[in-house]
């Protein structure tokens, strides 16, 4: 499938992206619809999801969408982030459990069995309608159907893993007060490195690296300290080593009786598989019989921000209940999308896998189209230049021409708007259909190339509401082969006549002098790389036609 | 094998909707609720379904063996499942979309979840409470449940049968059994 792609320049230092032949290169390009776009005068850039700097919102349960205050999360109630009211996971299936109550004693309800209406009655315990897996299996029950954490929490408090937790916050805590508070927040803000750090903490709690874990956090917070604060790497000796409850050696003794019990099982069923024991942070029992109902692990809503001038670019609507945003600036509503396809050659008559890469064969040229679709309320002029091909041998494997005057692109509408020019595009149409009748694969040739033998392949195709099709072509060298893929800069000028309405942004309006408000002229470019398929070279094409031809023969 | 003639019984207080395919030898029990679109064939023995099932919309219920397929009480088959199963006990629930094969009996109180494909190579009957259900590998797993609950089920599932004896009638034109 040929494809497009757009770059973000936040890896590198240079405007310009990498060759596409680079295996570095795919770092750089995403697609559209993950892309934002930052509106201050001063960036006017694409922001990927790598570049720009997260901040948490709000936390909130997935499953009973209560809000949950930061202070409480980072507070020591809520371990793991995790919902602190009654919302539970299957251990077996991860299907969200139910709270039910005791069927009452089987003896009193003999007489009654036709009567309609049986009442359970306490002790309650957590139950799944998916899996029917019950808490009563591993002898948790409760007096009350409500506050079921709390109640929990009195077993979970000296569970060997939550011990170790609170035992690591309390080594932890002097060092994390003694960092520079804003230093630690900035550094951590950006996803790269929080992952990075989170990645670090969660080592820290694997029982055989413990011994480490000091180490790599001294190692870190010398760096941030002297990176931020300017501060001596003092913190990294007064941190003492931290010396885990659990010795890796003691596994064995553990792991003896699970040999004799799993040299008598009968019943595959009765071991807990991998992914039912994945999320244990403890050494867990390997027995189904001891899984244990797992907390529903908090979800956040976060804002995002501009790396470069710190302005907000995505902010969700605090409550958790909805999916609405406050500011969201999307590279899809700045950006023209950019479709590519490739027509398929005319002499095919096989059915083409659609998923299958398109095939280029050396020294022959080919037809490609590009559609691209103008997201903004004002109509744009793009100018397209192509990035110069990688060398093979001196000898670039692959040429593209691409239409190199500006062309227009109309503005967006809502669908009504579009009528009348709809009907007059029925009737260009129908010309169109006329002049292409014989045209090969299905598309229609365009009004422009009706008369001259030769139809245009370079060039604007086509004019559709705010689409526009530029046709392109790609001459393959005899020598060819590789990807057949390119960067390409692509330039658009607008009018913006009041960027204030269709941003979004009421600061605009102040900055703008009256005089600039008629018709600001504004331009953007980015790169995108185009990736059109592969080449198939000559040799390698002989070499399968001589097979084919010796094939044949036999 | 030749087909069997149609033949369906139909208990006076069962509610069997008019829209429902019956084919071949049929027997449905007292307080059953047949909903319409479901599909019974008796293809080559006769199906006898007890009291006080439920079968839902696009339920498809097939006997292909000769020996007569015996569905006990308080069955639950819920929408667009498939069961062939040659014998199926009491209180069983057979999930939305399930399908279960010609090769697997079910005993009681056994749940098939949303979804499973039972298919065994060779004839199998379920243990009373076994549930099979779509782990997380997209396999079907199974365990034991341990029944806890399970007369407030059952409770609720008479609740569910009334309620359709008494909705289904006012929307719904009925079958009667030959000679009803
Ligand atoms: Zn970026
Ligand atoms: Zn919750
Ligand atoms: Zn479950
Ligand atoms: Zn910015």
């Amino acid at each position: 499938m040929p494809s497009v792609h757009y770059y973000c320049p936040c890896l590198s230092t240079s405007p310009v992206p990498p060759p596409p032949d680079l295996e570095s290169s795919s770092y750089s390009f995403h697609e559209l619809h993950t892309l934002y776009f930052c509106t201050e005068p001063e960036c006017m850039a694409i922001r990927c999801n790598r570049c720009v700097s997260v901040e948490v919102n709000g936390y909130y349960c997935p499953n009973c969408l209560f809000e949950v205050p930061s202070a409480s999360v980072r507070a020591e109630k809520n371990r793991y982030g995790a919902c602190a009211r009654n919302c539970f996971q299957c251990p077996s299936c991860r299907n969200t459990l139910v709270i039910v109550a005791s069927d009452p004693p089987e003896g009193s309800l003999s007489a009654s069995v036709a009567a309609v209406g049986i009442t359970g009655e306490p002790p309650y315990f957590l139950y799944c309608n998916f899996c029917r897996w019950d808490s009563t299996e591993v002898g948790i029950t409760f007096e009350k159907a409500t506050g079921l954490a709390g109640q929990l929490q009195k077993t979970e408090e000296t569970a060997p893993d939550v011990v170790e937790f609170e035992r690591l916050k309390e080594h932890f805590e002097p060092f994390l007060r003694a960092a520079p508070s804003g230093g630690i927040a900035h550094a951590h803000s950006n996803p790269i490195t929080s992952a990075a750090s989170s990645a670090l903490s969660r080592d820290i709690s694997i029982p055989g690296l413990s011994k480490y874990s000091a180490l790599l956090a001294g190692r870190r917070g010398g760096r941030n300290d002297r990176e931020k604060a300017g501060t001596t790497s003092k913190d990294k000796e007064e941190l003492a080593e931290f010396r885990s409850r659990w010795e890796t050696g003691a596994g064995a003794s553990v792991a003896e009786g699970e040999v004799d019990w799993i040299k008598h099982l009968e019943d595959v069923g009765e071991v807990a598989t991998i992914e039912q024991r994945w999320v244990g942070s403890w050494t867990t029992s390997m027995r189904e019989r001891d899984l244990k109902p797992l907390r529903i692990p908090l979800h956040s809503k976060k804002t995002k921000r501009c790396p470069q001038c710190r302005h907000i670019i995505i902010k969700p609507e605090q409550k958790s209940q909805s999916v609405r945003y406050k500011m969201k600036l999307t590279a899809s509503n700045f950006v023209p999308a950019i479709a590519i396809s490739v027509p398929p050659p005319v002499a095919s008559t096989k059915a083409v896998d659609p998923n299958a890469p398109v095939t280029f064969h050396a020294g022959r040229t080919y037809p490609f189209r590009l559609a691209f679709t103008n997201p903004m309320y004002e109509p744009t002029t793009v100018t397209l230049q192509v990035q110069r091909a990688p060398l093979l041998k001196g000898r670039p494997p692959f040429a593209v021409s691409l239409p190199s005057p500006p062309f227009a692109i109309a503005a967006y509408a809502e669908a009504w708007e579009y009528e009348d020019e709809d009907e007059d595009m029925a009737d260009e149409d129908i010309d169109a259909l006329l002049a292409g009748v014989g045209s090969p694969s299905g598309y229609t040739q365009p009004r422009e190339v009706a008369k001259p033998k030769k139809p245009k392949t370079v060039g604007v195709l086509e004019r559709k509401a705010n689409t526009t099709v530029i046709g392109g072509e790609l001459v393959i060298g005899k020598e060819g082969r590789g990807d057949a893929k390119f960067n390409l800069l692509v330039t658009h000028t607008y009018q913006a006549e009041d960027t204030a309405a269709q941003e979004g942004e009421t600061e605009e309006k102040s900055t703008k002098t009256p005089t600039s408000r008629q018709a600001e002229v504004k331009t953007f470019s980015f790169y995108i790389v185009i990736d059109l398929g592969v080449i198939i070279p000559r040799e390698k094409e002989e070499s399968h036609r001589r097979d084919s031809e010796q094939m044949s023969i036999s | 094998m030749p087909p069997l003639r149609d033949k369906f019984t139909i208990h006076s207080k069962a509610v069997v909707c008019q829209d429902v395919e019956l084919k071949g030898d049929i027997t449905i029990g007292s307080g059953t609720v047949i909903h319409p679109k479901a599909t019974l064939f008796a293809i080559a023995g006769p199906i006898v379904i007890g009291a006080n099932c439920i079968v839902e919309e696009g339920a498809v219920i097939v006997n292909r063996r000769r020996e007569v397929m015996r569905i006990g009480d308080d069955n639950l088959f819920e929408i667009g499942c498939r069961v062939e199963c040659p014998s199926i006990g009491n209180s069983n629930t057979v999930g939305t979309r399930a399908r279960v094969h010609h090769t697997l009996r079910l005993s009681h109180y056994c749940t098939i979840s949303a979804g499973c494909l039972i298919v065994p190579s060779s004839d199998e009957t379920l243990d009373p409470y076994t549930v099979v259900y779509a782990g997380e590998n997209g396999l079907c797993d199974r365990r034991i449940w341990s029944g806890k609950g399970k007369m407030q089920e059952a409770d609720l599932r008479r609740k569910h049968a009334e309620y359709l004896r008494d909705m289904l009638p006012k929307f719904n034109r009925l079958r009667r059994g030959e000679g009803a």
